[in-house]
């Protein structure tokens, strides 16, 4: 082995003295082990420390021209005690969420919600109607809430805010807070159908009480007059027009019923569906043409089911069956 | 007879006698006050009023509700003063009202509100073993949690709210069991920063811009004023991320403490016996169901954090501010600053006469029933002076002057 590295070191020294590029390498090479002699550096500028990292908040500093960069930390630096004036409006916003509701996903509804919350605190202790006998107000619903919003408020929140408003609602008349007031009307349906009051029936100058009965798809008018028992209907008698004992019985009813009869002269016109709908169509408008003559009545026309309109219409027919539910007859292969 | 102890004995008779309260009363009948109102009259025989409260007339002074009402109050502002002190003591309301601050924290403020009390022994979570203090009860043993702890971890964490208020951070405060909507809203009232009191809506902070992107943003500047122009902008910003959270209830909020750790969002929690401290940054070792217990810590942390606000608008006024939030917005041109400025003028002047017309209504509501019906007497045989009118409707107007119980939010 030893022989082996001597024998190169000898051709090495003895190449480097004939070649001068080769010992010019060999020289720099071996620059890099050794420790820098006085002779070296003493061109070069003395070693320093690189300048401290100021570190901004410019998200874009490490994107930026070094020298801009710096420039940017010593000013913002600089001129951060004190005055503010100086410093670009963006440096001084941020952005914030506009309700403190804003990480409940629904922040314009759970205000709404704290704000009446509040309001049921504040007068929690003024008498109260029981709710049955509260004002009876039509509610927004759900869809035109959410849509007033703008917000996906859930069934389940807002059946939560109703129950408050409900609450608030049945505060006394006579005490009603103003402010309460002001902060229910934003939940009130623009047109409220509870306001609408029927126009009372009366008896006209010539003793005649008109009223209006339907069923099924007959309608009738009843002029009902005080007389001594006749009966026209489309001008035709009772018998001419019915011929059919039940259907004269039961066009009659409300005044057999009452013990009437000989009592009031019926005028009536009936239009449209079969006899049965017909008579009971003359039923109810007679019943309501007797109520105007005498109201105290209503508790025995009730009981003789004379004042209920009889909601029950023809179903559709449906497609696929032979009437509205009859199935065709159905053959097995 | 001895006459010369005569004065002695019957001296007594000849002096006039002192006035007696029951001689003041029948005095008393003849001041002007509001008197009780029977409410018969209106009553039918079965005991319901008639019209049901249907066709009773609005903000009628003279109602027999509205003057027994008027009635009530002034009997409970005479007697007010009667009676014995009572000693001061724990009123629930008061927490909610007036939190305590961090100075106030002390080991009998925690006792007295139950913070030390944690779960059955059987449900206890291993990790918590450094802030147990011991087992209380044989049959039925529960873990007591060490309170010198919990006073040293709550002061932390007010700290931690302070700071983060102070840098202008945002502050979410959550609790989502029942009973806890109150404390939530007043901290971070006081904070200055958000509130959760319903479900947490999962995905609010990894997935932000789907759930929260509707919801409104502003832009302040280091003195909390808006500044304006910025609408389109914000449109197109990301969704806010809360800078620190403070959880009541970890156990059910899981979710929120996985998203918080996922996007480096420090948080602070109360931790029970049977709590896992690890899902939170800095745990608070307390009793989480007991409401007072809840509303301590939660106030507390809140008056932190109002502290915080405090300290910041105070250097910001100086010219000198914190906050640096990576906002990456542009400066807005001039004339989108003003087309906002002019919606909102807009905006504000709606709103104003709306409630000016309001209040028109209203004030000629008011005026009908006093002009109407000024003969009649709150004492049936005398007529009512139209100063006790105007006193009977003022009262039925102002209802927020009387004491609701003092539970009115400041």
């Amino acid at each position: 082995m030893e022989p082996h590295l001597l024998c190169t070191g000898f051709r090495r020294a003895v190449v480097c003295n004939y070649n001068p590029a080769k010992r010019r390498i060999l020289f720099h090479s071996r620059r890099g082990y050794a420790t820098p002699t006085e002779t070296s550096s003493g061109s070069q500028d003395p070693v320093r420390a690189a300048a401290p990292i100021r570190f901004s908040s410019n998200a874009n500093q490490f994107a930026v021209n070094r020298a801009e960069f710096v420039d940017d930390a010593e000013n913002s630096v600089g001129s951060r005690p004190g005055q503010s004036s100086r410093i670009p409006l963006l440096e001084r916003i941020r952005i914030l969420p506009a309700s403190p509701s804003y990480f409940t996903g629904t922040p314009r509804f759970t205000d709404d919600f704290l704000a009446l919350r509040a309001l049921e605190r504040k007068y929690q202790l003024l008498p109260t109607l029981p709710l049955a006998e509260a004002p009876r107000v039509a509610w927004k619903t759900l869809e035109q809430y959410r849509t007033e919003l703008g917000e996906p408020v859930r069934l389940k929140r807002y059946s939560s805010l109703l129950t408050l408003l409900k609450k608030l609602n049945s505060i006394h008349p006579s005490l009603f807070p103003v402010e309460v007031e002001r902060a229910l009307a934003r939940y009130k349906r623009v047109v409220q159908p509870h306001l609408n009051q029927p126009k009372p029936v009366v008896v006209d100058e010539l003793g005649r009480a008109r009223a209006v009965g339907r069923r099924k798809a007959c309608h009738a008018e009843v002029y009902l007059v005080e007389g001594e028992g006749q009966c026209l209907i489309n001008g035709k008698t009772l018998t001419e027009y019915f011929g059919r004992l039940h259907d004269r019985e039961s066009a009659m009813w409300p005044l057999k019923a009452t013990a009437r009869l000989d009592k009031y002269n019926v005028w009536s016109t009936v239009r449209g569906g079969g006899t049965t709908g017909q008579a009971e169509a003359i039923t109810l408008g007679l019943a309501k043409a007797l109520l105007v003559h005498e109201p105290a009545l209503k508790p025995a026309l009730r009981k003789a089911g004379c004042v209920t309109r009889d909601i029950r219409e023809k179903e559709r027919k449906k497609p696929g069956r032979i009437k509205a539910r009859k199935m065709p007859t159905w053959v097995k292969r | 007879m001895i006459i010369r102890t005569l004065p002695l004995r019957h001296g007594r008779l000849a002096v006039p006698k002192p006035i007696t309260p029951s001689t003041l009363r029948t005095l008393a009948t003849a001041l002007d006050r509001p008197r009780f109102q029977p409410a018969t009259a209106s009553l039918d025989a079965n005991g319901q009023s008639p019209s049901g409260g249907r066709t009773l007339e609005i903000r009628d002074p003279t109602d027999p509700v509205a003057q027994n009402f008027v009635f009530l109050q002034q009997q409970k502002a005479l007697h007010k003063p009667i009676g014995s002190a009572v000693e001061p003591h724990y009123k629930p309301h008061d927490l909610i009202a007036n939190p305590p601050s961090p100075k106030d924290i002390t080991l009998e403020l925690l006792m007295a509100s139950q913070a030390h009390i944690g779960h059955a022994t059987s449900r206890w979570n291993p990790s918590n073993a450094k802030y147990i203090f011991g087992v209380r009860g044989r049959d039925d043993p529960i873990h007591i949690i060490s309170l010198d702890v919990t006073a040293a971890y709550l002061r932390r964490a007010c700290k931690v709210v302070k700071g983060v208020t102070e840098r202008g951070g945002l502050v979410l405060f959550v609790g989502t069991r029942g009973g806890q909507e109150r404390i939530v809203v007043r901290a971070a009232r006081l904070a200055g920063g958000c509130h959760l009191f319903s479900k947490w809506t999962p995905g609010s902070i990894t997935n932000g811009q789907q759930i929260l992107g509707a919801c409104r943003k502003k832009v302040i500047d280091h003195n909390d004023i808006e500044v304006l122009g910025f609408g389109d902008q914000l449109e197109r910003s990301a969704a806010l991320k809360p800078d620190l959270v403070v959880c009541l209830n970890p156990l059910e909020n899981y979710i929120l403490l996985h998203e918080c750790g996922l996007h480096n969002i420090p948080t602070i929690g109360i931790i029970d016996t049977d709590a896992n401290p690890t899902w939170v940054t800095y745990p608070i070792p307390a009793n989480d169901d007991s409401l007072r217990s809840v509303q301590v810590i939660c106030g507390t942390l809140g008056r932190a954090g109002q502290e915080g606000q405090e300290i910041r608008r105070k250097s910001a006024a100086q010219g000198m501010w914190t906050s640096m939030q990576e906002h990456g917005l542009q400066p807005p041109t001039h004339g989108q600053a003003q087309r906002e400025k002019e919606m909102r003028e807009q905006e504000a002047m709606l709103a104003q006469q709306e409630y000016e017309e309001d209040a028109r209504t209203v004030a000629s509501e008011e005026l009908e029933p006093v002009a109407k019906e000024d003969s009649l007497p709150y004492e049936r045989d005398r007529p009512l002076s139209s100063e006790e009118l105007a006193q009977a409707s003022e009262s039925a107007r102002h209802l927020a002057d009387w004491e609701t119980a003092g539970v009115v939010e400041p």
